[in-house]
């Protein structure tokens, strides 16, 4: 038996992240918000944009409450070919253009195969496009990338923010990874044995913009870095135009500190940062990063006024930020 | 010779019975496996009964029932005007029951390997539960549905006990195939019983391997 607790108001905008060990709950949280599990007792109250999904007047089942739900497993139908899957709630929504949404996750071309050929980053973009396509108010992830391998998780990560980004869906994405959350996440719920442990900022977030379109990608500035100073120069696979506002996250393994400068050596870049207050209770320590306040989790023991050096290994873009300024 | 009024009757009464016995095991199949009532093991228990009773004991209880004296055999009598017993109807009823468990257990199982997940799916998808039933449970589980069939169709054209407890030995009425044997044999009239067992030992041959070699197929291709 499991018991879930949990008492928050979700701010159904951008990316929030669900996130804790396995067995915390996330998975439950998100059907029992789906009203998938209907059969759960207890007491259970969901309100989504002023109105009643689960409350004293009744349960709305979930056929009706348009949510995108995108499974661990992709659990295609695998009895319809690529474009019955994704016209699957496309019809009962009465949604007719799928152009944006195929175009966007590159599926023009699996259009008329059956999904037993697909490989497995194929499969989890048709389950994302059959999510987005019958037209959803809310978007759902459960940890959508499960079992792929990391070289396909970077390929399928930019498919996911664009594909939110594009659809203007707020989204629940369920997360261990703390890649995905740098990536994609605006803010972070954090559960622990079945009930909510707080809020946390995604951590590693720093703000560059487009200098320059390089084909396959684009180069950029991080704000505040000199003309050819450390971070004026970062390369990303991304696709946007120069001057547009782009977010980098810094993958937590991806970070090194050190109180002297360690070289450049396999570092993508070394910056200058400053402790502007050290880490309390909360394990979030925030730093000055060329002028920007960057959280930082993990203990660290260093006083606030302390200059250290950062080497960054990797970076991971964050197209997330480029569309919704528009 | 004259075994082709049961070869007939015994078909007409294995459609018959597949028809009705799909039809009601459907449902019954896809509640068993998606309930989580308390009654499910007694149902379940129930459903699966005709597989273990010897025939006589289910083809007393089922005569016992028909007779115009007993309620449901009177009620019958006063609707229709015939009595169940030694009839078709009364052969039809009495299949239904000792088939049961034939039509439901393919379709249970096939039912069970329908992923939830991928139902939920259909749910999220907008598709209310009887329309996620008929557009990915039912398909997904359409081999199931088709052995149910076979096997239901298989087992009724097999049938003797009951048959004979319920209907007797009326020629063209309720005289079919196994009866017809019993009857040839217990006359010293060999060359029919050969003619008809071979006939019958053949047809569920035939059947089976039908069954699994469709299985196979269909196995290979989901995976």
């Amino acid at each position: 038996m499991f018991t879930l607790e949990a008492e928050e108001s979700l701010p159904m905008q951008g990316v929030t992240a669900i996130s804790g060990p396995s067995g915390s709950g996330k998975t439950s949280l998100l059907r029992a918000l789906a009203g998938l599990d209907m059969d759960v007792t207890g007491e259970r109250r969901v309100t989504f944009c002023n109105k009643e999904w689960d409350g004293p007047g009744g349960h709305v089942p979930a056929h009706e409450r348009r949510i995108g739900f995108v499974f661990q497993d992709p659990h295609l139908f695998p009895h319809l070919s690529v474009a019955g899957n994704i016209g699957y709630g496309a019809k009962r929504r009465q949604v007719t253009s799928l152009d944006a949404i195929v175009e966007a996750l590159d599926l023009g071309p699996l259009l008329d195969r059956g999904i037993d050929g697909l490989s497995g980053g194929e499969a989890r973009r048709v389950a994302l496009a059959r999510a987005l396509a019958s037209d959803p108010a809310v978007l759902f992830l459960d940890e959508p990338m499960t079992g792929l391998d990391s070289q396909r998780k970077s390929e399928f990560l930019p498919y996911i923010a664009r594909a939110v980004s594009q659809a203007r869906v707020p989204a629940l994405y369920v997360s261990h990874s703390s890649d995905e959350v740098v990536t994609l996440a605006d803010r972070v719920l954090e559960l622990g044995q079945g009930h909510v442990t707080g809020w946390r900022t995604p951590p590693m977030r720093l703000a560059a913009h487009v200098v320059a379109e390089t084909g396959p990608g684009v180069e950029v500035r991080l704000d505040g870095a000199e003309a050819d100073g450390p971070g004026s120069s970062i390369a990303l696979p991304l696709r946007a135009l120069p001057g547009e506002a782009v977010g980098i996250g810094l993958p937590v393994e991806s970070v090194q500190f050190s109180v002297h400068h360690p070289g450049a050596g396999s570092a993508i870049m070394v910056l200058p940062v400053t402790v502007t207050r050290p880490a309390g209770a909360e394990g979030q320590a925030v730093l000055d990063v060329l002028g920007q306040s960057v959280t930082v989790p993990g203990v660290m023991r260093v006083p606030a006024g302390k200059t250290l050096w950062m080497s960054v290994l990797r970076v991971l873009p964050r197209p997330m930020i480029v569309d919704s300024s528009l | 010779m004259t075994v082709w009024p049961a070869i007939w009757l015994t078909l007409k009464l294995a459609f018959v019975t597949t028809a009705i016995l799909l039809a009601i095991a459907l449902p019954l199949a896809w509640w068993l496996t998606t309930t989580r009532s308390r009654l499910r093991p007694v149902i379940e228990a129930i459903t699966t009964l005709p597989l273990v009773l010897p025939p006589t004991v289910l083809g007393f209880y089922l005569l016992i029932l028909m007779s115009p004296t007993a309620p449901f055999g009177a009620l019958w009598l006063s609707v229709t005007g015939d009595t169940l017993t030694f009839s078709f109807t009364g052969l039809v009823i009495a299949s239904l029951v000792y088939s049961l468990p034939f039509a439901v257990q393919p379709l249970q199982t096939a039912f069970a390997s329908v992923p939830r997940p991928t139902m939920d799916a259909a749910r999220t998808l907008g598709a209310t539960p009887r329309d996620a039933f008929l557009t990915v449970a039912l398909p997904l589980a359409r081999r199931g549905f088709l052995t149910a069939g076979v096997l239901t169709f298989a087992h009724t054209v097999g049938e003797f006990g009951v048959v004979l407890m319920v209907g007797g030995n009326i020629p063209g009425r309720t005289r079919v195939i196994s009866i017809e044997i019993f009857t040839a044999v217990e006359t010293l009239d060999y060359a029919t019983a050969h003619v008809l067992s071979l006939g019958l030992l053949a047809f569920s041959f035939c059947v089976l391997m039908l069954v699994y070699v469709f299985n196979r197929r269909g196995a290979l291709r989901v995976a």
